[in-house]
């Protein structure tokens, strides 16, 4: 399909100090195609794109685009090329309306616009990235996240760009909203966009590119036709050597007293109180979308976000958190989704972070005791495969992997007996994602209980030894390892009442 | 004073060290910075004496005591308290008031007073301003705690505090007689000629320095001030840190307050805000030297020993410019300067230390 090629990087280089980002590397996408462009956290691809939308100008190598040898000098000047980038984090201003959003820029748009005239103007862009029964005049903030994406990506559109590169579009999405993404991206195909994926969700990759393009410590692999691998060969082309199976074996669980019980939990975000069972040694899945309310009842469980009421029956007494305080003192960890919002304290060390709340058993008499903090750091450290020596470094300059790994590894040092986790492997290469499997999985099997709230269908479909589902606020089902299947599961999750009429089990291939 | 926290410890000689960690401009800066103030050192005439070495640190010792507590207050990320002169205004009033007062006198009617009495008018006088001290710097780490604005809440607090010091003491000098009990913290020295107040900034730094390094509570200062919604989802809320670190930052300025009383046998709520100091304004100036010895604004980055170093710094080159006969413009611009150009070395510094986040 690629005859002709429309963007080639060849032996791109491109050093950070001391370290290489990029060695040799190259880039190429057709006419018309969607390229893949997936590697570890850490292999070159934010660079590679960087490099490719203008934002980095200190490559070497050779830049063909449309058959010119080009170096564009900043952002702009790529986008007026034609190469438009959609970021990982959105650039939309929250309190404008849609149609003002799309038209930030001012071009295509007389310079005197009253609010309708860009609302019309605005619609045939939203219909293009399926928003089309959105009103352009609503106000951004008002828009889920899934749909704001879309938003930013009808702006770009309207720039009629040639190529689009789309930097982790669906990270934060849930599964209705990645859908719409996914079709998004095919329609854009269809019109003779060339648009660059990057993407963590390797089912994605292979759902919609056509070829894909695997960086491996900054170099690249040449160009494979999707269609020639599978999710193995090409998680083996990312880590150089192969995974065997991401997720740890599950085997059947005795479950007879239940270390925490949950009831009459009402958070907001959440319809009607929630009851539930959590025990011992099983690792229990909250399955449900973007704005289910799974991460407000852990948050409510953890009291660290306010519920209505409610209690829990924990260790012979009945308790409500009200703070996390309280739920940590009785053995209760919680690791939330966003870990550099209260998951990690980035400027400081390593050792401060993992000990963090533990700090009263580590010391008496309010002195802090220094060789017991290494120690039970050290031994942390050494569980969740970071390199002890790091220990005095601050947290921030791990890369995203080890930073999950250390948001969850701070929770060791209180011994838990309950451990909620939130998106565990959020924006977490696959390497380390096997790895924080193996280590819950670990734990409970000495005895914890851990559940698991998460949005990405294979994490919720391979980890949990059972699943309880929510939809939009309201518990729907409970799902035995037997039936834990993605299609049963989506279908809980996506459209319980069956209200769209779409055929979850053709999706969920 | 960039080069406390290098901490890899390679193989690297310490200039190698130096190239590696900080870029070329703020070794440039602080190489420029080195060289003007060594070459001023070394020209200035009485400078590098014993003498004047003690009168740097004697002048450093009442804005540095304050600076170490407002320290704890910016570790901890509630920023600053705008309140501190007002805070040492309350307290001054209330100390020298009670020094003077006619019921507060323990020694016989006639002749005079015994040194006991006279400890026991200073230990009634000190106890009463402490416990003020506490309460104010309670009421405003609860408001902060509960999350008012630091700006707002400090600024109302000085209106509040400085206006009761004010009608209290019908905003006329208070003045107590000599021999009094406080004099021994004023002008007094029990070790040679080293005066006590010195001698009481130097346990002061000390302790502060451990307590942030060794102790439970000094860890949840830097972790509160590093990211506060990660301490309070580890146990530690910023309500309990907020009214500590500002009762800490109230009494360090009530401390100074009293060994200034000590000094001048007197009292007025201007002391603070036009007798004292280079810039006349105390507030400033102790943010100043906040600033000066390189603590985070934001919080969670710092230390006590920081600012105490801060405080001789700023002391000594005022020093220096008074022995050269500048006047007091000229030493207020020599400040400002200094507040500037740290902000700009320990900005470079800290974004070469860290990954890009």
């Amino acid at each position: 399909m690629a005859d002709q090629l429309l963007l080639q990087l060849t032996n791109i280089n491109r050093d950070y100090g001391a370290i290489q980002a990029l060695k040799s590397a190259s880039f190429e996408i057709g006419h018309g195609e969607i390229m893949g462009l997936v590697g570890e956290n850490g292999a070159g691809k934010s660079t590679m794109v960087k490099i490719i939308g203008g934002f980095d100008t200190g490559f070497t190598g050779e830049y063909f685009y449309d058959g010119e040898v080009r170096h564009f000098g900043s952002p702009t000047a790529a986008e007026h090329a034609g190469i438009a980038i959609a970021q990982q984090e959105l650039s939309l201003i929250p309190t404008m309306s849609v149609a003002e959003n799309i038209f930030l820029a001012g071009d295509g748009v007389p310079q005197v616009a009253s609010k309708g005239l860009l609302a019309k103007k605005a619609k045939p862009f939203l219909e293009e990235v399926g928003l089309g029964h959105i009103n352009p005049m609503r106000v951004t903030n008002r828009l889920s996240v899934g749909e704001q994406h879309l938003v930013e990506v009808a702006r770009l559109i309207a720039h009629n760009p040639q190529v689009l590169i789309l930097d982790e579009p669906t990270a934060a999405l849930g599964e209705t909203d990645s859908i719409r993404i996914l079709d998004m991206v095919k329609r854009l195909k269809e019109r003779g966009k060339s648009v660059i994926y990057v993407s963590h969700r390797l089912d994605e990759i292979f759902k919609i590119c056509d070829r894909v393009t695997v960086l491996r410590d900054g170099e690249s692999q040449a160009p494979r036709a999707a269609t020639d691998m599978d999710v193995n060969s090409l998680v083996e082309l990312m880590l150089g050597f192969e995974l065997g199976d991401m997720y740890p074996a599950r085997r059947p669980i005795t479950r007879e007293v239940p270390i925490l019980k949950v009831r009459d939990l009402w958070p907001d975000g959440i319809l009607e109180p929630i009851s539930f069972e959590v025990y011992p040694r099983e690792i229990l899945g909250l399955a449900g979308q973007l704005g289910s309310g799974t991460s407000e009842i852990l948050g409510a469980m953890a009291g660290s976000t306010k519920s209505r009421g409610g209690t829990l029956h924990y260790d012979g007494e009945e308790f409500m958190a009200s703070r996390p305080k309280d739920a940590i003192r009785r053995g209760i960890a919680f690791c939330s989704e966003d870990r550099k919002h209260d998951g990690l304290f980035l400027g400081r060390p390593i050792m401060e972070n993992l000990s963090a709340p533990s700090i009263e058993t580590i010391s008496s008499n309010g002195l802090l005791n220094g060789a017991k903090e290494r120690a039970s750091t050290t031994e942390n450290a050494i569980k969740f495969t970071v390199d002890p020596k790091r220990l005095p470094q601050e947290a921030g300059v791990l890369s995203g992997g080890n930073q999950q790994k250390v948001a969850l590894g701070k929770w060791l040092s209180i011994s838990p007996r309950v451990i909620l986790v939130n998106e565990p492997t959020r924006g977490v290469d696959v390497g380390a994602r096997a790895e924080i499997y193996q280590i819950l999985r670990d734990l409970a099997d000495q005895g914890a209980a851990i559940v698991v709230a998460s949005t990405d269908i294979q994490e919720i479909t391979n980890l949990p030894d059972r699943i309880i589902s929510f939809y939009r606020g309201v518990q729907i089902g409970e799902l035995e390892l037997g039936r834990m299947t993605s299609a049963s599961i989506l279908e809980q999750i996506t459209d319980p009442f069956h209200e769209a009429g779409i055929a979850v089990s053709e999706r969920a291939s | 004073m960039t080069d406390a926290t290098a901490m890899s410890g390679d193989d690297l000689n310490f200039i190698q060290r130096i190239r590696r960690d900080y870029s070329p401009l703020v070794i440039a800066m602080v190489g420029l910075f080195l060289v003007v103030f060594l070459a001023g050192a070394t020209l200035t005439d009485d400078f590098l004496t014993w003498f004047n070495v003690k009168t740097i640190i004697r002048d450093a010792a009442l804005v540095g005591i304050m600076a170490i507590g407002l320290t704890f207050v910016t570790l901890s990320g509630n920023f600053f308290l705008l309140s501190m002169k007002e805070i040492a205004a309350l307290s001054i009033i209330c100390f020298a008031t009670l020094m003077g007062a006619d019921w507060n006198q323990w020694g016989p009617a006639e002749g005079d007073p015994t040194t006991s009495a006279l400890m026991m008018t200073f230990l009634v006088a000190f106890t009463a301003t402490m416990i003020i001290a506490t309460i104010t710097g309670a009421i405003q780490g609860a408001l902060i705690g509960l999350g008012g604005n630091p700006i707002v809440v400090t600024l109302g607090a000085a209106g509040l505090f400085f206006g009761i010091g004010s009608w209290w003491s019908d905003n006329l000098v208070v003045s107590y007689r000599r021999p009094h009990g406080a004099e021994w913290l004023g002008t007094g020295s029990f070790i040679g000629d080293i005066p006590n107040i010195t001698v009481a900034f130097i346990i002061i730094a000390v302790v502060a320095e451990l307590t942030l390094r060794y102790t439970t509570f000094g860890r949840q200062v830097y972790l509160v001030g590093a990211n506060r919604a990660a301490g309070r989802a580890t146990g530690h809320e910023n309500f309990g840190m907020a009214i500590k670190c500002c009762i800490i930052a109230s009494v360090c300025a009530a401390f100074v307050a009293v060994a200034f009383s000590g000094q001048v046998s007197s009292a007025h709520v201007n002391y603070f805000s036009s007798e004292f100091g280079s810039s006349g304004d105390m507030t400033i100036m102790v943010i100043a030297i906040v600033m000066v010895g390189g603590n985070s604004i934001m919080g969670g980055y710092g230390s006590t020993l920081r600012t105490s170093l801060g405080a001789i710094f700023i002391s000594s080159i005022d020093n220096m410019m008074v022995l050269n006969g500048f006047n007091s413009g000229a030493r207020v611009l020599a400040v400002g300067l200094m507040i500037v150009f740290s902000i700009i070395v320990f900005a470079l510094v800290r974004r070469g230390s860290r990954a890009v986040e």
